[in-house]
């Protein structure tokens, strides 16, 4: 039986070559905004030839010509920064203190037993309801906002983290320690890595509930921020105005969102593609 | 490690017993009283049904798991007969799933064991490196895992262990995922591997014909609660070589072992 000690290399050997074919490449990044621009003509010319009055739907090329008027004259740029800032900040408060809180709750089973419950009142609480504590609590100031945010923003990071540290393959940590790993580096190096995926999931939840939040806590209470000027123009029926915020908030949420995307496929970048 | 003068001779189990409990299920007895030697420089094969506490004896050994009664002993000689029980000396497993870090290229998963114990990257990578290479994967250190073959997953898992070096490699079932002809392919590669180094070997398989082409010895279990049936030597020559399997020894081992076995797997099937 010589021809045994030559043993081929099984066509499982080759290892998968990464994506070149013609047929993967993406041809189809247009279509999303062609569809826009048809859908803002479309708008255009219907409100042109039916004569329908601005104050009731304005013409997108207003909306435009409006947005550009309240950057130049009334400092919307300060309103938008004010606005990025609570929600940022009170986001990144939330991701900070529920991956802590969900890496503990996810590893140690007594500190688990006690906050599950807290976890399990508190999560399906309208968080928009605990608005009126809040300025009992905090006024109407960026405290409040960033509150306000962070409490939004709080149980997607933390429930996220809480199951991605639980789904962690057993195996993996048991190849940790068999390689000599103390229980930080497994904390470190195994859990937390393992989990991320389902921790950047939260995060991307935890960003738009974060928006909500600050906007609508910015059109009950504040004087500045997108929130506030958006209610002080629908109040004086500036539908232009209306439409223009609108409009910034959406440029503002896509942006975010194709950023997260970018970010999301870095993290996930050793998934076989 | 081992004082002055000594050498490790051989990891001694003593009276091992191991029950698993569970909140909503009977506790599970894995292993009963088990009691079994494996020397040093030697291969030595475990086989035995599914579910008989093979994997529970490895990651006892490897301190992974706390039996629930008797000892494991490392046992060291000082060349004129005396023996006395040291520390563990080097251990390093592979496993069956691999196990690999899946969001780590190659080069991080081989040389992840050296980075935990804190050695500068410049050094670990030309470590890894090195591993890499004996296990014939130059090339694909920034690959992921994702990225390889079943075959090429356990060469990592085997580059891991091996730049460790590891006084005790400790594999469960390692080919047991791979297609046969790779499975064939990396037993020999294994088997020169571990003729050359004179590690000893804990090699837990399915396959009969495994346990006799790489091990000096074959552990034979019983179904659950696992006991050791029988421990049987190779009467093989080294280097082994695939043709070995034509022998008549070679089939004479593989009936009394499949005899032992045989009775054992309708038990673990029924219970
Ligand atoms: N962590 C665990 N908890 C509970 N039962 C377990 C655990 N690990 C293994 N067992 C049980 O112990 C027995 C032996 O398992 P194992 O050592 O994996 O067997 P083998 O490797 O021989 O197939 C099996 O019945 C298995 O279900
Ligand atoms: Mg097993």
């Amino acid at each position: 039986m010589t021809e045994a000690n030559q043993v081929i290399l099984p066509a499982a050997e080759t290892p998968k070559s990464p994506p070149t074919d013609e047929r993967l490449r993406n041809d189809t990044w247009w279509y999303g905004p062609v569809a826009i621009i048809a859908f803002l003509v479309f708008w255009e010319v219907a409100v042109r030839s039916g004569n329908v009055p601005e104050i009731f739907l304005p013409r997108p090329s207003i909306v435009v010509v409006t947005l550009y008027d309240l950057f130049a004259y009334k400092h919307l740029l300060d309103d938008l920064g004010l606005t990025l800032f609570r929600i940022f900040s009170g986001f990144l408060l939330a991701a900070v203190v529920g991956v802590g809180l969900g890496l503990f709750m996810g590893t140690s089973r007594r500190f688990n037993a006690i906050a599950d419950t807290f976890v399990a009142a508190l999560y399906p609480v309208p968080k928009i309801a605990l608005l009126p504590l809040l300025v009992i609590w905090f006024g109407t100031g960026n405290a409040f906002m960033i509150a306000l945010s962070a409490l939004g923003g709080l149980f997607p990071v933390l429930i996220n983290t809480v199951v991605g540290v639980r789904q962690c393959d057993e195996g993996l940590i048991l190849a940790a320690r068999d390689l000599g790993a103390s229980a930080a580096q497994v904390q470190r190096k195994i859990v937390l890595p393992a989990a991320v995926p389902t921790i950047f999931g939260g995060l991307r939840l935890a960003l738009g509930i974060s928006i909500i939040m600050v906007v609508a806590g910015e059109m009950q209470t504040a004087r500045y921020g997108l929130g506030a000027k958006l209610e002080q123009a629908g109040q004086v029926l500036e539908t232009g105005q209306v439409f223009a915020i609108l409009l910034l908030l959406a440029i503002v949420g896509v942006i975010l969102t194709k950023a997260q995307d970018r970010l999301g496929n870095f993290v996930d970048r050793w998934r076989a593609k | 490690m081992s004082s002055l003068g000594t050498r490790f001779e051989a990891i001694s189990i003593e009276g091992l017993s191991h029950r698993f409990l569970s909140r909503n299920k009977p506790p599970t007895t894995a292993l009963a009283d088990v009691s079994v030697r494996f020397p040093s420089g030697k291969v030595t094969s475990i086989v035995g049904p599914s579910g008989c506490g093979k994997s529970t004896l490895l990651l006892i050994m490897r301190g992974l798991v706390k039996a629930t009664d008797g000892q494991v002993r490392f046992l060291y000689g000082n060349g004129s007969g005396d023996v006395t029980v040291g520390d563990a000396p080097r251990m390093a497993t592979v496993w069956q799933a691999f196990n690999l870090l899946p969001w780590r290229t190659v080069m991080d998963n081989v040389a992840f064991g050296l980075e935990l114990s804190g050695m500068p990257t410049a050094e670990r990578r030309a470590k890894a490196a090195d591993a890499i290479r004996a296990v014939e994967l130059s090339g694909f250190e920034n690959h992921y895992p994702g990225q390889l073959s079943g075959g090429m997953k356990q060469r990592v898992g085997l580059a891991r262990g091996l730049v460790m070096s590891p006084d005790v490699l400790f594999l469960d079932e390692p080919f047991g995922a791979l297609d046969a002809q790779t499975r064939l392919y990396l037993q020999e590669q294994l088997s020169t591997l571990v003729e050359s180094s004179g590690k000893t070997v804990v090699l837990v398989t399915h396959s009969i014909e495994e346990a006799i082409f790489l091990g000096d010895h074959v552990i034979v279990m019983t179904a659950r609660p696992g006991r050791v049936a029988a421990t049987l030597d190779v009467p093989l020559p080294r280097p082994r070589t695939l043709d070995m399997q034509k022998e008549p020894a070679f089939g004479d081992l593989f009936t009394e072992i499949y005899g032992l076995l045989r009775e054992e797997v309708r038990k673990s099937m029924l219970n």
